[in-house]
């Protein structure tokens, strides 16, 4: 009986591979392929080890209890399965937190795009008021009371000292190493007609096609690292959390408004901060789709809590924000039918593979200064 | 004429500083309403980074706003390398810190604590957004003339707190001396030789001095502590500071090797309330301060050139003793200087869209 359904489902698939070989993948969209690593700042196994150790070690804090970690949870996408992220003690943060998985494709790291790189990214998020809170001096200190990171940092970059920026480079060398390449949409994309369910396909057929999610979410990262505003709404929180809005207040401040803006805006200007351009105000970087199915809840401010969601959110042709006159005319509404939605949603589905988790680093803590390193 | 009016007013005003050693401190001149404010502020955990630390939380009024520790605690993940000094009559000194680097006014003092990262650790951007979202600041502030809170009113309003701090009802003032401390004050003025540096009403000189104070070993033995040490040491310039093991004072304003260990002469007002002394709180109790004068201060080659042996008798410290603690005043633990209410709560916005931020 076993053998004999084998049989047909083998059969089945000699039936079938010709059919779908014959349709070809859509123009736009590719595998993913090896992460690129940046000349100044090559892999190593010990850059990497490293990396991971100061990924989930609290030392690179301002209060010696915040590390990379605490906001980008393997076990909760490598981000925070929460609207906002919830931001440094006695604060909360004003935008989701983005997962780490595949970070090391993006030319622009954080939502409106204000890193280059994953170095100066770590090194932001290590800073930020409402994110780590450390302060450069005091977290490179730190580091050199730990006996391990000495040798750690001397046996990676010759340090004699351990570096911050150094610290920095080997965070950015372990994230690279958390890539996803092998999910049902790169096998498929591969030559792997069975990777994807005929639902996914119809799915893929109506991302590239009438749906029009291709026009941002293309290339293999499914991100065009454009920026638009598609009209999600501004975040709830701040019409209910206190807390909130004192964040939201300090960003508007700390980021550079005018009076006038300051007293007066009530939603995030996104990539505004960055240009000062009016036309700007509710832009935010198209963010890659993949990784989705563990990153929940969606789009900048975590506004929309499911991929259906989602889809029905672009499906009605976008939402409205405060900054409506800077709406994409991408964004229209798309008339998918019920059966389309869930093809769409199907499809979404197949950019993510298996759930990524590594196994946490026991952390060393720091310790007196030996008397002897004096005479060095 | 000018010359000779001048001349006199030179003279006048020596006599009256003089004067002054036996004449209570004065209280300055402040803005009630804001130092009402800042004394709400002084005991808000919120003016720190992670909501830890208020300034009462080293400068408890129980201890004339100190700690009673040898060294000051710190903002989370850290420690302190000094002792926490009194603020009693904080706002007529010339300087502040052991080290002397801050030499502006109280309101650049008060922006140190709250932002220095092993302090208080607070963007005072945030800061200013959390009174904003407390109605009882808001309140206050324009209670105080200013139209909404701000970090610079904020600053303004600490040091208006920290100004009304001043000396009340200490013996010397009153002239309320004991025999002992009458005998004491006559050794202090000539024998002891304490007064060629603890001169004036607050008994210092402002001027940095090295007594030969011994290392406190607890700053190198405890990382946080020592982390916090160079992080300092880094931020102000001194060579080598990664093989540094031992704080030098003073110098790191002029980086000049006579100014190695040298540290600002403290006040000697409230001294009951403030053990243990020094600026690393190495000696716990004044009588031992007065045998450690005795001997000459301590050992270390770039010491004061005035400072020798003084000889004093097991009688002459004991009364020298006396006379230290008659220049303590009363308890700064009172409704004057305490914030007393636990109110320290935001408050949502409502109508949030419509109201200005």
């Amino acid at each position: 009986m076993m053998k004999h359904t084998t049989a047909i489902a083998f059969g089945m698939a000699l039936v079938a591979t010709p059919i779908l070989a014959e349709m070809p993948r859509p123009d736009g969209l590719s595998a993913l392929g090896d992460a690129p690593i940046p000349a100044s700042n090559p892999q190593s196994d010990a850059k990497v080890e490293l990396g991971k150790m100061l990924f989930f070690d609290p030392i690179l804090s301002g209060n010696y209890a915040m590390p990379c970690s605490a906001c980008h949870l393997p076990d909760a996408g490598w981000a925070i399965q929460s609207p906002i992220s919830f931001g440094y003690p006695g604060t909360t943060h004003w935008r989701n937190s983005q997962t780490i998985v595949n970070s090391a494709y993006y030319g622009k790291l954080f939502w409106a795009g204000s890193s280059g790189n994953l170095e100066h990214q770590a090194r932001s998020a290590a800073r930020g008021g409402v994110a780590g809170n450390g302060e450069d001096d005091m977290m490179e200190s730190r580091l050199a009371f730990v006996p391990e990171y000495r040798e750690r940092f001397n046996d990676v970059f010759g340090d004699d000292w351990p570096s911050i920026r150094h610290a920095y480079d080997a965070i950015a060398a372990f994230e690279r190493t958390i890539v996803q390449t092998d999910t049902p949409f790169d096998n498929y994309m591969n030559g792997d007609d069975a990777a994807l369910s005929e639902q996914q396909v119809r799915g893929l057929d109506l991302f590239a096609g009438k749906a029009g999610c291709i026009e941002c979410h293309n290339g293999p990262l499914l991100s065009d690292e454009k920026y638009y505003n598609t009209g999600v709404p501004a975040y709830s929180g701040w019409e209910d959390d206190e807390i909130a809005q004192i964040t939201f207040r300090f960003e508007l401040y700390a980021k550079g408004s005018t009076e006038a803006m300051y007293r007066s805006t009530k939603d995030d200007p996104g990539l505004y901060f960055r240009t000062k351009e009016t036309g700007d105000k509710g832009k935010f970087r198209t963010p890659s789709l993949r990784y989705t199915a563990f990153t929940y809840p969606y789009m900048h401010n975590g506004m929309l809590e499911t991929l259906r969601d989602v889809v029905d959110f672009y499906n009605a042709g976008g939402g409205t924000n405060d900054f409506a006159d800077n709406k994409s005319a991408l964004i229209q509404p798309l008339g998918l039918s019920d059966g389309e939605v869930d093809d769409l949603v199907a499809f979404l589905e197949s950019l993510s593979g298996e759930e990524l988790l590594v196994e946490e680093p026991d952390l060393p803590e720091m310790q007196p200064l030996p008397a002897a390193m004096a005479a060095n | 004429m000018i010359r000779t009016l001048t001349v006199m007013g030179a003279m006048l005003a020596g006599t009256a500083a003089m004067a002054q050693d036996s004449v209570p401190i004065q209280p300055m001149d402040v803005n009630a309403a804001r130092a009402e404010l800042g004394k709400r502020m002084f005991y808000d955990e919120r003016l720190s980074g992670d909501t830890g630390l208020a300034c009462a939380s080293c400068h408890s009024p129980e201890m004339a706003f100190t700690d009673g520790e040898a060294l000051s605690a710190a903002y989370s993940g850290s420690m302190h390398f000094r002792n926490s000094p009194t603020l009693a009559n904080v706002g007529y000194r010339a300087a502040w810190m052991h080290d002397g680097r801050l030499g502006t006014n109280l309101n650049d003092v008060a922006r140190e604590m709250i932002t220095e990262t092993y302090l208080m650790n607070m963007d005072m951007r945030i800061m200013q957004e959390r009174m904003k979202q407390d109605p009882k600041y808001v309140e206050m502030f324009a209670a105080a003339g200013m139209s909404e809170p701000s970090n610079g009113g904020a600053r303004n309003a600490l040091m208006d707190f920290m100004k009304t701090i001043v000396s009340r009802g200490a013996p010397v003032d009153t002239g309320d001396l004991s025999e002992a401390a009458l005998r004491g004050q006559a050794i202090f003025e000539g024998k002891g030789n304490c007064a060629s540096c603890h001169t004036g009403p607050r008994y210092t000189d402002d001027q940095p001095h090295n007594t030969g104070v011994a290392d406190n070993p607890d700053i190198w033995a405890d990382p946080e502590r020592h982390s916090a040490f160079v992080t300092y040491a880094k931020f102000m310039g001194v060579e080598n500071y990664m093989n540094l093991r031992e704080d030098l004072g003073a110098y790191i304003r002029t980086h000049q090797e006579a100014n190695k260990r040298t540290f600002l002469t403290p006040t000697l007002r409230e001294l009951t309330w403030t053990a243990p002394y020094m600026h690393n709180g190495m000696i716990a109790t004044l009588e031992e301060v007065v045998d450690f004068y005795d001997m000459g201060g301590g050992d270390d080659p770039l010491k004061d050139a005035s400072l020798a042996p003084l000889g004093l008798s097991t009688d002459e410290k004991t009364d020298l003793v006396e006379y230290l603690k008659a220049l303590s005043g009363e308890s700064f633990d009172t409704d004057e200087y305490v914030w007393r209410e636990d109110d320290f709560d935001y408050a949502l916005i409502e109508d949030w869209r419509n109201v200005q931020n």
